[in-house]
């Protein structure tokens, strides 16, 4: 039975994003709202807006209670989650099914299955997916240690419980894993509520791919083609493309089938993204996680597909039958997404909320804006500093880089500091426009010469 | 006296609303109703009554609310217009969204009545989420001037709830 009416559980461009899908389908929407963005953009597009808490996010965004109960109270027979916050929490998921609200995402169980990343290197496993030598969970630096050298330095700390960076330290000797062990599992206790941690062999230059895929719940799922989001800083993307241009046709092939089939095992329903890193010298890839919700940088596997993905969730989650088959899903051209973020980096990236004075975004052909700002709207300090997303698309990667440069010349932000001129220096660098990056490039090759005299 | 059942209530809606009445007041054992054709209009006497009462007001609902893709775009952004209020009243407000209870169970006296004396510690209400009931406290001490929500209604967070005239 198709959804009628579902409640927007997320703010921002996504939640905007979200209410417009569903009106494109007749579907009503609520916007739940915290007490900072009661005026958002999102909240007066949605058919009806409710302030359920405060503006911090534990007691309004982060309440999976107060969300259900806002959806149940107004009539809402689903309900989305978006990107972060909630979108990825069990007790969400658990709390619609109690409450009868179809949750536009995967099953709990599936949610459990590939949330916990220990489980999740199982599954992969199982479904024939290599992944780097890595350990089960370590309980002290010398497990650790012991390890370690069982498969040879570098090695990362990972958090089971959670990714973003939190828990991670790469360690390149004995010394280096017994200081940082503690650390890293401080951290991902502190982030995530549990400190458990394991370990993986290094890739020391890897790109990071990831598939897109939706399953359809019956086993059957498609893919929506792969993403590099190789650039990055403190593990948080920055920029992503669609396709990767750097994989033969071979590997990207089998990274397709690879995602595929994990998530067809265990009968995945809606969106996911099965991250990979991608070894460019043994040209091989390996299973890090998967993320099942949709991703900010879905935009870029659209415009390279032509398909609405957040509109196929909402059909998906209303039970619809979908005819679209694997031979339906044909990429065209290139898609680059830089994200557009209120924050200083001339100033150690530190956060840049307050008024948007001036707002003169581009426009033309092969561009698309995805945001919830305009001339006049404040950056809340309460949340995520990410105010938009430029997404470009052209024949090839060459003509989108070169649309990239030209719409973020084009890109007029006052009254709050921007990314904009750190991302137009990004775009004009030889390295990114040869595609020469792995995932370190940000940090350890762009970012000194960042800020630094030219040489003359 | 038989009990007054819903279907009572709605014959009653629909004669004034056929009718060129203004206002319509009717108590009988156990339900004061008082039905008005101006909006905000309030009857004459013991007003926590009527406005305790579930039965709806014709001139705000014309039909019995069974419609929820009416309901959204009446409740969603029309705000009613509230009366001039004494600046000194100061309003009890919903700690977070739920649904608003006026009495500890169904059927159960309120908390409070409109002209009750409450101390900062007195429970007013209950806001509901999900099976979970959290009272709210007057905060401050003097007379209940106003109940702003009916009963079983979805509040917002920091929605006025009640209005207090403080001792």
């Amino acid at each position: 039975m198709a959804l009628r009416r579902i409640l927007v559980a997320n703010r921002g461009e996504i939640a905007l994003r979200i209410v417009r899908a569903a009106r494109g389908l007749g579907i009503e929407t609520v916007l739940a709202a915290s007490a900072a963005d009661h005026d958002s953009l999102a909240a007066r597009e949605a058919d009806r807006a409710v302030v359920i808490g405060p503006s911090a996010a534990r007691d309004s965004y982060l309440n999976a209670r107060l969300i259900v109960h806002a959806a149940t109270a107004t009539g809402c027979d689903g309900l989305h989650p978006g990107y972060g916050f909630l979108s990825e929490r069990q007790s969400l998921a658990a709390l619609c099914d109690e409450a009868g609200v179809v949750f536009v995402g995967p099953t709990r169980d599936s949610i459990k299955a590939v949330g916990d990343k220990l489980s999740a290197r199982r599954l992969a496993r199982a479904a024939g997916i290599a992944m780097t030598s890595g350990s089960e969970k370590l309980a002290t630096a010398a497990e650790a240690v012991a390890f370690a050298e069982g498969i040879g330095f570098p090695v990362v700390t990972k958090a089971s419980a959670g990714g973003g960076g939190r828990g991670m330290v790469v360690a390149r000797d004995p010394r280096a894993l017994a200081d940082g062990f503690q650390r890293a599992s401080i951290e991902a206790k502190e982030a995530f509520g549990d400190g458990t941690l394991y370990i993986e062999r290094y890739v020391e230059h890897a790109r990071h791919v990831e598939v897109q895929v939706l399953g359809l719940g019956d086993g059957r799922v498609l893919h929506f083609g792969e993403r590099d989001c190789s650039l990055q800083r403190r593990y948080q993307k920055m920029v992503e493309e669609a396709p990767a241009a750097a994989l033969p046709e071979t590997t990207r092939n089998r990274l397709h089938k690879a995602a595929v089939d994990l998530l067809a095992a265990i009968r995945y329903r809606n969106a996911g993204t099965v991250e990979f890193l991608y070894d460019v010298e043994r040209d091989d890839f390996y299973f890090l996680e998967v993320n099942a919700r949709i991703q900010v940088e879905h935009p870029v596997s659209e415009m390279i597909t032509g398909v609405d993905l957040v509109r196929l969730q909402l059909r998906i989650a209303g039970g619809e039958p979908l005819r679209i088959q694997q031979q339906d899903i044909a990429p065209s051209g290139h898609a680059i997404e830089a994200r557009i973020i209120a924050e200083n980096p001339d100033r150690g990236f530190a956060p840049s909320p307050g008024r948007i004075r001036v707002w003169r975004p581009p426009h033309g052909e092969g561009i698309r804006l995805d945001t919830a700002m305009e001339e006049g709207a404040d950056v809340p300090p309460f949340y995520d500093s990410m105010i938009a997303k430029l997404i470009v698309h052209a024949h090839d990667r060459s003509a989108a880089v070169e649309r990239l440069r030209a719409a973020l010349e084009s890109f007029v932000v006052e009254g709050i500091s921007t990314n904009i001129p750190f991302l137009r220096a990004i775009a004009a660098h030889p390295d990114f426009i040869g595609n020469r990056v792995d995932t370190r490039w940000l940090e350890s090759v762009f970012l000194p010469q960042y800020g630094q005299p030219k040489d003359p | 006296m038989t009990d007054i059942k819903t279907q009572d209530i709605e014959a009653l809606l629909e004669i004034f609303d056929n009718s060129p009445w203004q206002e319509m007041s009717l108590k009988v054992e156990g339900l004061e109703l008082f039905l008005s054709k101006t909006p905000g209009a309030i009857g004459h006497s013991s007003a926590e009554h009527h406005l305790a009462d579930p039965a709806p007001f014709p001139t705000t609902h014309a039909t019995a609310p069974s419609a929820p893709a009416r309901a959204i775009s009446d409740g969603a952004k029309t705000k009613s217009t509230p009366a001039p209020v004494p600046d000194h009243w100061v309003a009890v407000r919903a700690p977070n969204l739920g649904t608003f209870y006026r009495s500890p169970k169904p059927g159960a006296a309120p908390y409070v009545t409109v002209g009750q004396t409450v101390a900062a510690d007195t429970e007013v209400c209950l806001i509901e989420v999900m099976k979970l009931f959290t009272s709210v406290l007057a905060g401050v001490e003097g007379a209940v001037r106003k109940v702003l929500v009916e009963d079983s209604e979805l509040v917002e967070y920091d929605q006025p709830l009640f209005l207090i005239e403080p001792a």
